[in-house]
């Protein structure tokens, strides 16, 4: 039987798994606790439009990060005042929200917080998923307006922008007016063109082509002067670094057409182009504005994250809550459980369990106890400690990883992209010609020397061919965003195409990351699986959540053994769930089974084992299919994984993949990538910080929807649906782009070849030089159109 | 014909006025978010928000 997925994210739902809910009067199914709870406050705040208006599928609660909360930082420090704007009694911040999909995300967490007594306002803009809003704190307090919003499966963080964000959204600006006075101005002068044109044919006064003409220049003058600014900056400086790319003919195309118009206005003679200098400057900046906006998008605003972080200071007997700046080497903080630690240290009291799979990929939490060292963006998941902050900031595990990809980013090999290959020979090649025919037909003695060599220039003109890539691109970037893969930087469609290797990290990207319960040996299956879920009801170690759902029995006396289990009482019967070393002092005859994943033993207290709980992490779904896809089109994959060899092995077997590698560490990943005689060809595939350096050192790389945020800012591309089989689905397009780009360079050369003769022999008029050059970028654009299909 | 002489500039009078209002719009902020406007009309609006 195929089971519908999930409600609210749209996942699959694991198999024996019966959580349901009645919305709108329909029995809905969800795949996790998280889901249906979201869901059923959704529901209860008269909001469930939500599901009918929603274009994407909402993020799964279980792949929701733990989180501290920022606002009763700044609610109680001298941050206030940085991140609140006071106005009398009413109070002004910025929220960063995470996990908005499409516009109904933004309009849901909008209407349900309006319903709030004492929010003023809210607005939530998309694009940059900030949400302004005005409350009053007399009658609603922040924190609890932040708690709103993560029951709607969404999270939100005070934020301030800082100088980058500020200039980012100026930039913006400059980049959307300079586009839209482009598009009018294209507009305006192609009405004068086509009368032009039709006045060529039909004849026409030449008092009226003179006005026309005029009108032409009048509103192409902008366009040039300041729409196409962008081109010849760039330009100017590809001279000063003799590299020459493609904006070094578009801007000489735009400048000598522009030139030369003019002239010929002003002349009386030969003909304006003003119709192709707009056009084609307006079809150049489109390309570069949605590249940039999708870059943009990518970088979330979790800049301020440092700021916002906080410790709990001990000083004798007192603990005192103090921003995370403020703490030094040496001082001692307690870490409280299922905080994350932000400074590396030594245990000095107590000991727990540390989930490291941020650093290392390993997804099972490592004991810790007092003595041992634990690092900067791990998580403590199980009893209260205390460390000795050794290394702060810069000097943190977590800050070399950053420092190591700074390195790898240096180093990373400089894509040459085709047309500005091209680019390079072609601006030569066409400046010889248009010179060699100048000097040819003045030293052969003809008035009309200028005239030809303006043909030569503009029938050459490189707008096919500086067309050809960017129009494909365009169209081919639009086509991922739909397939749900966000392209932030130019090359990867040309890199993908050319991918003969992926290498994919495991735990997140592969799998969920997560445990689940695989099945359970028992007489009493269901009864087992009641108590195990009672007796981690209250725990937050990564194990927990395989047992999250609820059960007819509440747990008393509830312990967590650090590194063996936990203990409770229900019915006033004390039971255990935990490793064998933990159970065996109830139970001494159980015998081990071998299972390639996590065992847990259910025991009763002087009765014995009652059943064994079998945990393994989940591959997403469709991940092996895609694998197997993969391979089948003649594309490596390898295995690169921080986890040790038999937690690997537990979820993928080796004969999935070429390279099987375990137990890497971010830097001997980064090093095996470059250590590959065809490194760039390879895509990277990875979501967590270990994962970065070889993020950003790839040639070509993809990070997770659900990658910590320096993962995404580093990837060239981020999979926004999770789905692994999408890259697949991206590959080839990339390679059908590949050979639209292919057609357009042919056919803007082959017409080149042509036409190029006829005009050094001068047999071309300027005004077919024009109309083939614009029919010819036409035919460009058409095909490039063919891939949005 | 002779009318063109006054038509196009009166027309070039008004796209630059498009272009001045345009050019206002994007400073007071309201294409800071194009992904989500396109979208709002499909959205009921409910006004007494306040239960």
């Amino acid at each position: 039987m195929s089971q519908a997925p999930c409600h609210h994210c749209g996942e699959e739902i694991p198999k024996n798994l019966a959580i349901q809910s009645e919305i709108d009067s329909n029995f809905v199914d969800f795949c996790c606790y998280g889901c249906q709870a979201i869901a059923e406050f959704i529901n209860g705040a008269d909001l469930s439009n939500y599901y009918q208006h929603r274009t994407e599928k909402a993020h799964s609660a279980l792949d929701k990060a733990p989180q501290d909360n920022q606002f009763s930082l700044i609610k109680e420090t001298e941050l206030y005042p940085l991140y609140v704007f006071v106005d009398n009694d009413t109070h002004h911040i910025q929220i960063s929200l995470k996990g908005m999909t499409c516009a109904a995300c933004a309009w849901l967490i909008e209407n349900r917080l309006k319903q709030l007594d004492g929010v003023d306002s809210i607005h939530i803009n998309l694009s940059t998923s900030l949400a302004s809003l005005e409350w009053q704190p007399k009658e609603i307090d922040i924190i609890d307006i932040a708690k709103e919003i993560r029951f709607l499966g969404y999270q939100g963080n005070p934020y301030r922008a800082d100088q980058t964000d500020i200039e980012m959204k100026q930039a913006k600006k400059t980049a959307i007016i300079r586009l839209g006075i482009a598009g009018v101005g294209m507009m305006q002068v192609m009405m004068s063109a086509i009368a032009i044109y039709a006045g060529d044919i039909q004849g026409m006064q030449q008092s009226f082509k003179l006005l026309l003409s005029w009108a032409s220049f009048i509103f192409a003058t902008p366009v040039v002067l300041f729409s196409a600014l962008p081109f010849f900056k760039a330009a100017i400086r590809d001279l000063k670094t003799r590299h020459f790319t493609m904006d070094l003919p578009v801007s000489l195309g735009i400048g000598l057409a522009y030139v030369s118009s003019i002239y010929s206005m002003l002349s009386g003679t030969g003909h304006v182009y003003f119709d192709s200098v707009t056009m084609f400057t307006f079809f150049l900046l489109l390309g570069r504005f949605l590249e940039e906006a999708a870059r943009h998008k990518s970088y979330s605003n979790n800049r301020n994250q440092q700021e916002l972080s906080s410790a709990w200071l001990i000083q004798g007997d007192n603990q005192t809550e103090i921003p995370l700046s403020k703490v030094k080497t040496g001082d001692v903080i307690a870490i409280k459980s299922g905080e994350n630690i932000p400074v590396d240290g030594i245990i000095t009291k107590g000991s727990t369990c540390i989930d490291e799979s941020s650093l290392t990929g390993e997804y099972l939490p490592i004991t810790k106890c007092e003595g041992q060292k634990v690092v900067a963006q791990t998580i403590n998941v199980e009893q209260n400690i205390e460390i000795k902050v050794t290394a702060i900031g810069k000097q943190t595990r977590a800050a070399a990883i950053e420092r190591l990809t700074d390195r790898a980013l240096s180093e990373k090999p400089k894509i040459a992209k085709i047309a500005d290959n091209v680019a390079h020979y072609f601006v030569i090649l066409v400046l010889a010609c248009a010179t060699l025919t100048f000097i040819g037909w003045t030293i052969a003695g003809s008035e009309d020397a200028y005239w030809i060599m303006i043909s030569v220039l503009v029938v050459t003109c490189p707008c096919a061919l500086s067309l050809a890539t960017p129009v494909a691109l365009t169209s081919a970037t639009n086509k991922l965003k739909e397939l749900g893969l966000l392209v932030t930087r130019g090359h990867v469609i040309e890199s993908l195409a050319r991918c003969q290797h992926i290498a994919f990290d495991k735990t997140g990207t592969l799998t969920h990351g997560q445990f689940e319960i695989h099945h359970i040996e028992s007489d009493d299956q269901d009864h087992c699986l009641q108590i195990a879920c009672a007796l981690e009801s209250g725990s937050i170690h990564p194990i927990a959540k395989a047992f999250k759902r609820t059960s007819h029995y509440s747990a008393e006396d509830l312990t967590n053994h650090t590194g063996l289990g936990v203990e409770g009482t229900i019915n006033s019967v004390r039971y255990r769930l935990g490793n064998l070393k933990f159970v065996s002092t109830w139970a001494n005859d159980i015998t081990e089974t071998s299972f390639a994943g996590l065992t847990l033993y259910l025991v009763q207290e002087n009765k014995g084992l009652i059943g064994t709980v079998f945990l393994q992490d989940r591959l997403r779904p469709h991940s092996l299919e895609a694998l197997i896809d993969l391979r089948k089109n003649k594309i490596q994959v390898s295995l690169l994984t921080g986890d040790t060899k038999e937690s690997a092995l537990s979820v993928l077997s080796p004969d999935n993949f070429d390279h099987y590698k375990c137990q890497m560490s971010p830097e001997e990943k980064w090093e095996w990538l470059n250590s590959q005689n065809n490194k760039s060809n390879i895509l990277m595939v990875g979501d967590g910080l270990n994962d970065v350096p070889s993020l950003a050192g790839a040639n070509t790389s993809i990070a997770m929807a659900t990658s910590s945020d320096l993962a995404k800012v580093h990837a060239d591309a981020v999979l926004i649906n999770s789905h692994i089989e999408t890259i697949n689905l991206a590959i080839k397009l990339a390679k059908k782009c590949q050979l639209i780009i292919k057609q357009n360079l042919f056919w803007a050369a082959f017409y080149n070849t042509i036409m190029l003769p006829a005009a050094i022999m001068g047999f071309v008029p300027a005004w077919a030089a024009a109309i083939g050059m614009a029919l010819s970028s036409l035919l460009v654009a058409l095909n490039a159109s063919r891939l949005s299909k | 014909m002779e009318s063109l002489y006054l038509l196009i500039p009166i027309a070039a009078i008004f796209v630059f006025i498009a272009v001045g209002i345009f050019t206002w719009a994007v400073k007071k902020d309201q294409f800071e978010d194009l992904d989500r406007e396109g979208q709002r009309i499909l959205f009921e609006e409910d006004d007494n928000d306040k239960a």
